[in-house]
């Protein structure tokens, strides 16, 4: 399936990845400084390893999760990329969004990657990241959480797998490709499956909350909201991916294909935001809406995330723009990541004389992390977008 | 739009730009779907007898806890220099005013609404439902039948969700060591209660303001002591419901909430998320199967739309 999903070229007559070789220019500059960035991430995370979380963070027990975590679960949400566009290509079947998987999945697989590195540097003992395998806890909805990511990131692999083997000049390349086509069906069914279940239990992870989490955001449809949020994100990236991809490649983008997800992004914030609404009403708290600093949070997300990005939608004439198809979903971003941060810390309601103020090391750590998988996904489009895509298909 | 749509029919025609739709003949693809479906299904069924395993064991009757009588606490701290000694934690010159990785116990001095200054031992309160035991990823954490709430320390991978799902406050984790661990009162369960003492604080403290027991006798007591001296203790037992209810139990001449402890309300605190988490099994089922037939409907219809001129969904727009 994914096979077939290799290519987003538009009929460019080009034989070889290196094909793109000739803008190396002013992508080696961005390369340049994401490079340096991902060292000093490196050097940070080395750091935190050696030093530990007391001596690098600025975490205690009361704020025990800090931006690693709201990085984190906002980024699971990002990379809700690949399991969108793939649902969307291959389950919904709309196959002229068919152009925009790659970058999407690809966007997915770096996003889980970062997400695990970032996991890691927050772990009290990274040295024993496996021991949830080994003792489950199935109530646990971090346990549920671990398995899921990992094997999606498991799923991302192969369902990336084809675009990297492709290039490769060896004689087994052929056959492992077969194999790839051939479980791509049941794979991508698998990552949705996956993917429902750990971006839902994100939400359950926060119901074993109630005496902390404010209760404009504590509600059991946790589950629900953020499963709806990162289909919202997942989306915006799957378009935010394409269109940066097509740049990359210098190719002219699918205007219809951009218009198209920005509609799904607005569809699915506007179901969202109907839902936190009522479920607010529901729950007898509106009268929170108005009282108190978290409130302008609550507000904020939703605002930012939601309202400005529907505004701009709202006008006809602006909705065909190029600048909204990129503000549009990268609003809903930034209010996804928004809620990801609320819920993680700005609405955890403890008595404490004193704050969380994160330490530069993890600020530099996060960047870090990120950087790498900006630099990888951008590496994996200008090189691995492949052109003889069809060619394996008849 | 109308370029648009010429353009895409000028593609199929000449066989580029989009690419064919893969035809797959229907048996192929229940045998794909089929293998996709029997491993969602085996891990399902495979989690579902875990959690059989691993469900919580309910405290039987015999349970044991402690019974706090905050009226005959001196704030000697007797009971907290116990604990240090034996958990082999240093003693700092200052009184901590916090749990701590190097305090399972402190006496805090809070002051209640008329100023007056009460001492209070604070510690895990080993909840009969314990929400750090539901959240725990690796299932470090456990409630025993015989009522502490026991920590395996070897399991432990330091995610710290166990303090955010309890409601007291109480594990604490180690910030000052590179490989740190999460560090909780455990009621000297395997020092002192499994050989059939008591713990060490209770041992220690001199006033009987500690005392240990089956939680159904300290519960009767603690009954009886508010029914004999009405005037010497508010009516309310800290921990009979709190939470769910808790093996720790508290009489006070004030009122609780005066004292600053936590009021989380009578329910479990896991309850919920437990209750979706049971979900999980039945919602994989669910998915893979409603993406399996989705597929299949959806493969069918663009096969037929195949040869009718092409839908463009966003015709409308454009």
């Amino acid at each position: 399936m994914a096979v077939r999903g290799a290519s987003i070229h538009a009929g460019v007559p080009a034989t070889h990845a290196l094909a793109a070789w000739p803008h190396i220019r002013r992508c080696d500059c961005v390369l340049g400084i994401l490079g340096f960035l991902t060292l000093a991430g490196v050097v940070a995370g080395v750091g935190r390893l050696w030093l530990g979380l007391g001596a690098t963070t600025g975490l205690k027990d009361v704020y025990s999760w800090g931006i690693w975590i709201g990085f984190d679960f906002g980024l699971i949400a990002f990379a809700g990329a690949g399991f969108t566009m793939a649902a969307l290509v291959h389950i919904f079947h709309r196959e002229h969004y068919h152009d925009a998987l790659w970058p999407a999945i690809l966007a997915g697989l770096m996003g889980y990657v970062a997400v695990l590195a970032l996991l890691v540097l927050d772990l009290g003992r990274p040295d024993r990241f496996y021991n949830f395998m080994l003792y489950w806890n199935v109530h646990s909805p971090l346990f549920e959480i671990s398995c899921c990511v990992l094997f999606y990131t498991t799923v991302l692999v192969l369902e990336t797998g084809p675009h990297f083997l492709r290039p490769l000049p060896w004689r087994w390349v052929r056959p492992l490709l077969n194999v790839l086509a051939w479980i791509m069906l049941p794979v991508t069914i698998l990552g949705v499956t996956l993917s429902t279940l750990h971006q839902s239990t994100l939400g359950t992870l926060y119901l074993n909350m109630p005496h902390r989490l404010h209760p404009l955001w504590w509600s059991p449809l946790l589950p629900v909201l953020f499963y709806l949020s990162s289909i919202m994100a997942g989306l915006s990236m799957g378009a935010l991916a394409y269109r940066s991809a097509m740049r990359i490649l210098h190719r002219r983008e699918d205007r219809t294909l951009v218009h198209g997800l920005c509609r799904l992004v607005i569809g699915f914030s506007v179901v969202y935001l109907v839902v936190k609404l009522i479920e607010v009403w529901w729950a007898g708290e509106t009268a929170l809406l108005g009282t108190g600093p978290v409130a302008v949070f609550w507000w904020a997300e939703l605002g930012i995330g939601v309202v400005a990005p529907a505004l701009l939608w709202a006008i006809p004439a602006w909705r065909r723009s190029s600048a909204v198809q990129w503000i549009a979903p990268i609003l809903v971003l930034a209010g996804v990541l928004m809620n990801r941060f609320d819920a993680t810390l700005t609405a955890q309601v403890v008595s404490t004389p004193t704050g969380y103020t994160p330490h530069l090391l993890e600020w530099i750590s996060t960047i870090g992390i990120l950087a790498a998988a900006l630099m990888a996904w951008i590496i994996g489009v200008r090189f691995f977008s492949g052109e003889q895509a069809h060619e394996h298909h008849h | 739009m109308s370029t648009q749509k010429a353009r895409r029919r000028r593609e199929r025609e000449t066989g580029r730009g989009e690419a064919p739709v893969q035809t797959l003949n229907r048996r192929e693809f229940v045998r794909r779907a089929g293998i996709g479906m029997a491993a969602v299904a085996a891990g399902a069924l495979l989690t579902e007898r875990r959690a059989a395993q691993a469900s919580n064991i309910e405290p039987g009757d015999d349970a044991v806890g402690v019974l706090i009588d905050l009226t005959r606490c001196t704030g000697c701290n007797s009971c907290a220099l116990a604990c240090k000694a034996i958990n082999h934690l240093p003693n700092p010159d200052v009184a901590p005013t916090a749990l701590s990785s190097q305090a399972l116990t402190f006496v805090a001095a809070e002051t209640d609404a008329a100023g007056g200054v009460h001492p209070v031992k604070r510690q895990c309160m080993h909840c009969l439902h314990p929400a750090c035991v539901s959240a725990c990823t690796v299932g470090a954490l456990r409630k025993s039948a015989d009522g502490p709430v026991v920590y395996d320390a070897h399991k432990c991978i330091g995610c710290r969700y166990c303090q955010y799902a309890c409601p007291f406050g109480v594990p604490t984790y180690d910030w000052g060591n590179p490989l740190g661990l999460i560090h909780k009162c455990q009621m000297c369960f395997q020092q002192r209660v499994a050989k059939g003492e008591t713990p060490a604080c209770v041992a220690a403290c001199p006033n009987g303001a500690l005392r240990f027991g089956k939680r159904r006798e300290l519960l009767a007591q603690a009954h009886a002591a508010i029914a004999s001296h009405p005037q010497e203790y508010t009516d309310h037992i800290y921990g009979e419901h709190e939470a769910g209810g808790t093996s720790v139990l508290y009489l006070s001449a004030v009122p609780f909430e005066q004292l600053r402890f936590p009021q989380p309300g009578n329910g479990t605190i896991s309850q919920t998320a437990e209750t979706v988490m049971g979900l999980t099994p039945a919602l994989a089922l669910s998915v893979a199967t409603l993406a399996t037939g989705l597929h299949l409907i959806l493969r069918r219809r663009q096969q037929k739309d195949d040869a009718a001129p092409i839908a463009w969904p966003d015709r409308k727009e454009d």
